[in-house]
């Protein structure tokens, strides 16, 4: 079974204005601060009076880049201590959204890919979407055999909160569950760890 | 055209049913053999889905004398796991109509002794004498049937069934009878593009099979199937050995021994017949399972045990990995090599004019 170098990994943007837009919605947490903040700064002040900012102050690495973006002029910004209450403000923000929104999601690759399945719920597909991942690397992880999702992964075999196997975290990505997949890293011969006691830093 | 077989119907592929599982001779002679030559690596192995020979090959979804008994264990894998053997995405309704109806069209008019299908406009008559079913619905009315069009016509077939649809020009993963998969895992797997379920193969990508495989699949149309083969190893007659159940089925492959390999080692081949379907537009990816002991093909097909050492032997290394068999492939090749006497054998895939025989 492969566990590094798969291919079905998303591969990511750096956040621009999109001219198309008639109205810009930005999800951003943590770490993602810092780009939505230069995103702000490419924009013209008629886009900027177009742009709702969701933020979330959750953070797996400490960046909290709230105070920064208060200053900004935006049409609103609604922050949240949380990335789950910020999903929840993006699912309600899109669910009035019209045609031409753009929408620009910054942050960990867990973040980034859980905010993506709320806009797929909401029909938008990856020419309306710009994605930029920020901070750490941390992942978020399938149980393949619990179907536990666990966040903020930092090691390539870690211990499954839901079934306590060993799990080993393969680079294979879903978008749909948002999560790449962890499978027994002892599955063979219980006991017998893979020799891959790395950090994920990729 | 070959006998009519002899269909069991209470084998097993699990260790609780302790593997009652076997061939008859027929049965692995007639298998869709996998090894055109001494040397075997990936390629683009597509070619016309059009009836050849009379063996695995002459029906458009071949059932064999396992079809009650997998039929059965697909029941009970789908009752044991609920959710995971079995997934469809919203927007597939009319692919799975379609699949039932180019499966149910199949069958009864390859095999009429078994099945028939009676239509008065959307009013369907469905029987099926293996499994004693004898139902009518209409068609394109989900109500009229107790569950999914899919599910209901795939736990009557024998194979598991992947339906894409088509987007973007790509193929995307919609909905899936998958109770006898080879180490993957369909709820992840859902919703995924071509490149990312193929992202764990290796070579294929650097070889540009890929590209050339999504480009042809793009250009099928409806009544011209596409088929091909693909292979693997499984320790026991195991047809249920997804990414889910790993650690069930896993710890297996420490218990191989050049001894017991014969026994204990089984080729697993994939005939992939791969269809555009007529309404939605999408492309079903069937997988025929055969499971062969390494002891039957010695005994019932000899000149394809030699090549398969062979094959097995010259393996790239890469592919020993990724088929999840590097802790016994010494092992099994071993065992082959008692039967192969270096006898030069012929080249190309069985069902072909001078293709490789079974051998006597
Ligand atoms: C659209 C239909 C197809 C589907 C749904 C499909 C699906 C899959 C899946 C799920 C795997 C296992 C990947 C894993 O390890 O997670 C796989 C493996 C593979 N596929 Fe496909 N496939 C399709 C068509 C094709 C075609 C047309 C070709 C080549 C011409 C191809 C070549 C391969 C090869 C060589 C492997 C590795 C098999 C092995 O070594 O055992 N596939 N495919």
């Amino acid at each position: 079974m492969l566990i590094t170098g798969i291919k079905s990994r998303p591969t990511y943007d750096e956040l621009t204005p999109l001219s198309s837009g008639h109205r810009h919605v930005v999800a951003a947490q943590g770490s993602g601060g810092a780009p939505s903040l230069r995103l702000l700064s490419a924009m013209t002040p008629e886009q900027r009076a177009l742009t709702t900012l969701i933020y979330s102050t959750e953070s797996f690495d400490g960046d909290n880049h709230l105070a920064a973006l208060t200053t900004e002029s935006v049409a609103g910004l609604i922050p949240q201590s949380s990335n789950a209450a910020a999903l929840e403000t993006l699912r309600e923000v899109l669910s009035t959204a019209k045609m031409g929104t753009r929408l620009y999601l910054a942050g960990s690759e867990g973040f980034i890919g859980t905010a993506m399945q709320v806009a797929s719920s909401f029909g938008m597909d990856s020419d309306e979407v710009l994605r930029e991942q920020a901070g750490s690397l941390v992942r978020r992880v399938w149980c393949a055999h619990c179907d536990t999702y666990t966040d903020n992964v930092t090691m390539r075999v870690f211990e499954c909160p839901g079934c306590h196997l060993n799990l080993v975290v393969r680079d294979h990505y879903s978008s749909r569950l948002a999560a790449f997949q962890g499978v027994k890293a002892d599955g063979e011969v219980p006991g017998e760890l893979p020799d891959i006691d790395e950090e994920l830093d990729t | 055209m070959s006998s009519t077989p002899t269909f069991k119907t209470h084998e097993t592929y699990t260790p609780e049913g302790e593997f009652d599982y076997v061939n008859s001779r027929e049965s692995v002679r007639r298998s869709p053999f996998p090894f055109p030559d001494d040397e075997y690596m990936y390629s683009m192995n597509l070619e016309p889905h059009v009836p050849t020979g009379d063996g695995a090959l002459r029906a458009e979804f071949d059932i064999d004398e396992h079809y009650v008994s997998e039929c059965r264990h697909r029941a009970q894998m789908l009752e044991d796991m609920p959710g995971v053997h079995y997934a469809a995405l919203p927007h597939m309704l009319e692919a799975q109509w379609d699949l039932l109806e180019v499966i149910f069209e199949a069958y009864a008019r390859d095999y009429p002794e078994h099945f028939t299908l009676t239509k008065n406009g959307n009013e369907w008559h469905w029987v099926n004498r293996l499994l004693q079913i004898d139902d009518t619905f209409t068609f394109g009315d989900p109500s009229t049937l107790p569950m999914d069009p899919m599910e209901y016509a795939t736990r009557q077939a024998q194979g598991e069934f992947i339906v894409l649809e088509e987007k973007d020009n790509d193929l995307v993963i919609g909905a899936g009878m998958a109770t006898e998969r080879a180490d993957y895992s369909l709820r992840f797997n859902l919703g995924m593009h071509f490149y990312e379920f193929h992202g764990p193969v290796p070579k294929l990508h650097e070889m540009g099979i890929l590209d050339r495989a999504l480009k042809f699949l793009l250009r099928m149309k409806p009544g011209h199937p596409v088929r091909r083969v693909n292979w693997s190893l499984t320790v026991n007659p195991r047809l249920e050995t997804s990414v889910e159940t790993l650690p069930d089925w896993a710890p297996d492959r420490a218990t191989v021994t050049e001894e017991n390999a014969g026994e204990s080692v089984y080729l697993r081949i994939e005939l992939q017949p791969l269809h555009r379907l007529p309404r939605s537009n999408a492309v079903v990816f069937p997988v025929r399972t055969y499971l062969i002991s390494l002891a039957e093909l010695v005994e019932h097909a000899p000149d394809w045990a030699k090549r398969m050492h062979r094959a097995l032997a010259s393996l790239d290394h890469e592919l020993v990995d990724y088929k999840g068999f590097h802790r016994y492939h010494e092992h099994a090749v071993n065992w082959l090599a008692k039967y192969d006497d270096g006898a030069p054998l012929a080249n190309g895939y069985p069902w072909l004019e001078g293709g490789i025989q079974p051998g006597e």
